[in-house]
């Protein structure tokens, strides 16, 4: 099935990377059998190709005449999707280590960044599953664990600043459960609790922001009041998923999404459809409790039935492996969720959220050339993963894994 | 959870007419919001006004647009032509009740945070699953609205909420937030720390709401452009609602001295708007000092007085707590669950327990108790409480007395629509 590369092509290929001068790079040349774009009109190419020109897409389309020198790679059978992006992971140290600091109830102050090690065994599983875009965030010990950092999970690249795309990437704040046991004998056991907690500090921020004082402790909670950084809430059940959105989307007007909003949360969805909150399912995406009518309940498809805006899907990584994000996607199908919409909701949707859909989340001329080839349809749990691109580099090739020989470009 | 349902095929045998049997897409919309007109016939409505007619024999009440349109005898009220015309029979109709002293309103019970002594700042709204299915049961029993509150773990539990039992959407349910600040008097906070004695709570309690009306002090003083923006203190917020009269101080208070202290230090000494929560055993004795600073008595779910000499000495004799208010002329006595102290549903059984030990049932009291008194007290009147035009379209139908505990609830309307009907939906208690 596979065609075998173009030595010539590929030689040359080894022989650029001596010189680091990017542009003289030949271009790279995808021929697959369906290329799902998750452009804005869904188009589908069938079949259909890539030209990469460095970490850039500057042809998606049918197939044409290749350009003259390019290293082309022909997966007849394979779909291509772009890398999926996950908004909820934890995987950025290897580990549970380093994601917790809980003597304090809320920690604005507090950068994931710090834990961050480049293509760590977790990152490279992540990669060689197509996920290409993380958000990698603290934990939900405390009511406001800091800052989480958006990055690529490239696996063979330990350069900080190639992996980053924002080292400041959102606040992650949590609104319900996991910080209620934080086992500090302290305040905030009750949700009413909680929400005075997080109100008392993002009311001592806005204070500061009103009297321009300068506060290190604050300063990154000043930039998510303003509306310059995302905030993602753990949150969950009806009535945590309700009052998170209320407070943060509403009274703060924060650019805030919902994490989690499992259990009966979906029973929130209109209400938070109508505040403009977009909502982040996962990993459980299913209640079979609350409606006690003996069903299982789909809750993804309840969220984008109700039309909440830019509804997306995450793994909690490693809570469930990051490789298993598609199946989130498949299984939200499962329990009636339209399959297309739920590929968005690992694409483009989540992308939206951070504002960074001109580079991700989509293949079109212009954006990153975040790229994965699948045997078959991304939300299929039979398809393996051939072939994923980051940034325009192939970071995982399954054959060669296979061969035990790295023909990965490092 | 029930969502507002169209009048059951069960009824449309009662249709008389109007409209014509049958015609479904009418009947079921009915009453509620942008439907049809809704007339209900009763042998009997239990008008509960705050003054004026209490009981409407052979009674016609007309819903239009989730509100009630007009309430009155069948023989001077006309069934307007567009109307759906439901006729109840034997049974009577009422007003939905109103619990203003309940922990229902979320599922798991966190209300009490109780790393302070006093907690003006905690918002119980954060805990709120409307309909949730611990209210399934109170909306059978015919109890529409309720005020949520925090525990009594600490002085000052927090904010309550004020809301409907029935509706899904939080903002439609919402009646008022804060529906009030819960303070607590005596016994349950002592359960904070060491078993502090009630000189020392009550210190506590002065302090907060010293610190509260100087707060809110302030802000008056910024808005009338006397002073400088002061710094939010959410800790202290409530205290602008409460001394500009915008929401009350529920209390849970008991025994004489407790409930006069309550008395003294809110509403005499700081002038809020205040009710006695709970006031079991001999709170009657602050009867005039509570009529005399208009502080009403919502008794329950304890609201007897059992001899117990040498402290309390009644010769014997068990008294009612409702009775002790009645005989020294409280014009508004009213009662209270504290669910699921005692189960939200039998709200009725605690107006019927304060007839059983001598409260005098004329003009409907008991009735009022669990309508009119706790929407007046709640400063919710405008919309509830009573069969009055204009009011919220919230009713019940009894198969008789609503406080004889051999009635049951045949149907319940939340703003015109039908949301429970014992009939189809069979009875949950």
């Amino acid at each position: 099935m596979r065609v075998p590369l173009h030595t010539g092509a590929f030689l040359t290929a080894l022989l650029t990377l001596a010189a680091p001068a990017v542009a003289e790079e030949p271009p790279l040349v995808l021929i697959a059998g369906k290329v799902l774009t998750m452009d804005a009109e869904g188009t589908v190419h069938n079949p259909g190709m890539l030209i990469c020109q460095g970490r850039e897409l500057t042809y998606v389309g049918a197939p044409v005449e290749p350009p003259a020198g390019a290293r082309v790679i022909e997966l007849p059978d394979g779909w291509v999707s772009p890398g999926l992006l996950d908004i909820h992971t934890h995987i950025q140290a290897g580990g549970f280590q380093d994601i917790n600091d809980m003597v304090q109830a809320v920690n604005p102050e507090l950068r994931a960044r710090a834990g961050l090690i480049p293509a760590n065994p977790l990152i490279r599983r992540a990669c060689n599953s197509g996920v290409t875009t993380v958000f990698g965030i603290p934990g939900s010990g405390t009511n406001m664990g800091g800052l989480g950092v958006l990055y690529k999970t490239k696996a063979h690249e330990h350069a900080y600043s190639k992996i980053v795309m924002a080292d400041q990437g959102g606040l992650k704040v949590s609104q319900d459960s996991n910080p209620q046991g934080r086992n500090a004998t302290d305040f905030g056991v009750t949700r009413a609790g909680q929400g005075w907690i997080l109100t008392d500090i993002n009311e001592r921020a806005l204070s500061a922001l009103r009297r321009d004082h300068y506060d290190p402790a604050l300063e990154d909670l000043k930039r998510a009041l303003s509306g310059e950084i995302p905030v993602l809430i753990h949150t969950a059940g009806s009535e945590g998923v309700m009052n998170s959105a209320r407070m943060w989307g509403v009274d703060y007007g924060t650019r805030c999404f919902v994490s989690h909003g499992s259990f009966d949360g979906w029973r929130a969805a209109k209400a938070v459809a109508g505040m403009g909150v977009p909502v982040n399912h996962g990993p459980r995406t299913i209640d079979y409790q609350a409606a006690m009518n003996g069903r299982v309940n789909g809750s993804s498809a309840e969220y984008v039935a109700a039309g909440v805006p830019l509804f997306s899907l995450t793994t909690d990584s490693s809570v469930i492996p990051q490789e298993e994000l598609f199946l989130q996607g498949a299984m939200s199908a499962r329990y009636g969720g339209d399959p297309y919409t739920m590929l968005e909701a690992l694409t483009t949707n989540p992308a939206q959220v951070f504002g960074i859909e001109g580079r991700v989340g989509s293949l079109e001329p212009g954006k990153d050339a975040d790229v994965v080839v699948r045997t078959g349809d991304p939300l299929d749990p039979r398809a393996a993963v051939l072939l994923v691109l980051i940034d325009g580099v192939i970071e995982y090739d399954r054959e060669a894994t296979d061969s035990g020989s790295d023909r990965t470009r490092r | 959870m029930m969502p507002p349902r169209p009048l059951l095929p069960a009824l449309v045998g009662v249709l008389l007419a109007g409209l014509a049997a049958g015609d479904g897409e009418a009947l079921a919309t009915a009453g509620a919001e942008g439907g049809e007109g809704l007339a209900l016939r009763a042998t009997k409505a239990i008008v509960a006004a705050a003054e004026g007619t209490q009981v409407i024999d052979q009674a016609l009440v007309l819903v239009r647009d989730g509100r009630i349109e007009a309430v009155g005898s069948a023989q001077d009220l006309e069934v307007p032509q567009d109307y759906a015309l439901l006729d109840l029979g034997a049974s009577w109709l009422m007003p939905g009740m109103v619990d203003i002293h309940s922990h229902a309103g979320g599922t798991r019970g966190d209300i009490n945070d109780m790393v302070y002594q006093t907690n003006p700042g905690l918002r119980v709204s954060a805990a709120v699953v409307p309909a949730n299915s611990g209210l399934q049961r109170p909306i059978a029993a015919g109890i529409t609205s309720i005020l949520f509150i925090p525990g009594s773990g600490t002085n000052i539990g927090g904010q309550g909420f004020l809301m409907k039992t029935g509706l899904e959407e939080f903002e439609r349910a919402r009646l008022r937030d804060p529906g009030s600040m819960k303070l607590a008097q005596g016994d349950n906070p002592t359960r904070w720390g060491y078993r502090m004695g009630r000189v020392l709570m009550n210190y506590h309690m002065r302090s907060a709401i010293r610190r509260g009306l100087a707060y809110a002090e302030r802000w008056e003083e910024f808005e009338a452009g006397r002073a400088e923006r002061p710094e939010r203190d959410i800790q202290l917020d409530i205290f602008r609602e409460l001394a500009s009269h915008r929401t009350q101080i529920s209390v849970h208070t008991q025994y004489y001295q407790l409930v006069m202290m309550s008395v003294l230090m809110l509403a005499r000494e700081y002038g809020f708007d205040v009710y006695i929560d709970h006031g079991s055993f001999d709170s009657y004795l602050t009867t005039p000092i509570a009529i005399e600073n208009g502080v009403a008595a919502i008794l329950g779910p304890r609201e007897v007085m059992v001899p117990s000499p040498p402290r309390y000495d009644t010769d014997g004799q068990i008294q009612g707590t409702a009775w002790g208010f009645q005989q020294r002329g409280h014009p508004r006595i009213g009662f209270n669950t504290d669910a699921p102290v005692v189960p939200q549903e039998e709200l009725p059984l605690q107006a019927a327990m304060g007839v059983r030990y001598g409260l005098d049932d004329e003009e409907m009291i008991a009735v009022r108790g669990i309508t009119i008194v706790p929407a007046l007290t709640a400063g919710l009147d405008e919309r509830l409480g009573s069969l009055e035009p204009g009011k919220d379209a919230d009713l019940v139908v009894v198969s008789g007395n609503p406080i004889d505990p051999r009635s049951h609830v045949e149907l319940v309307f939340v703003e015109g629509a039908c949301i429970y009907d014992a009939e189809a939906n069979g009875r949950r208690w």
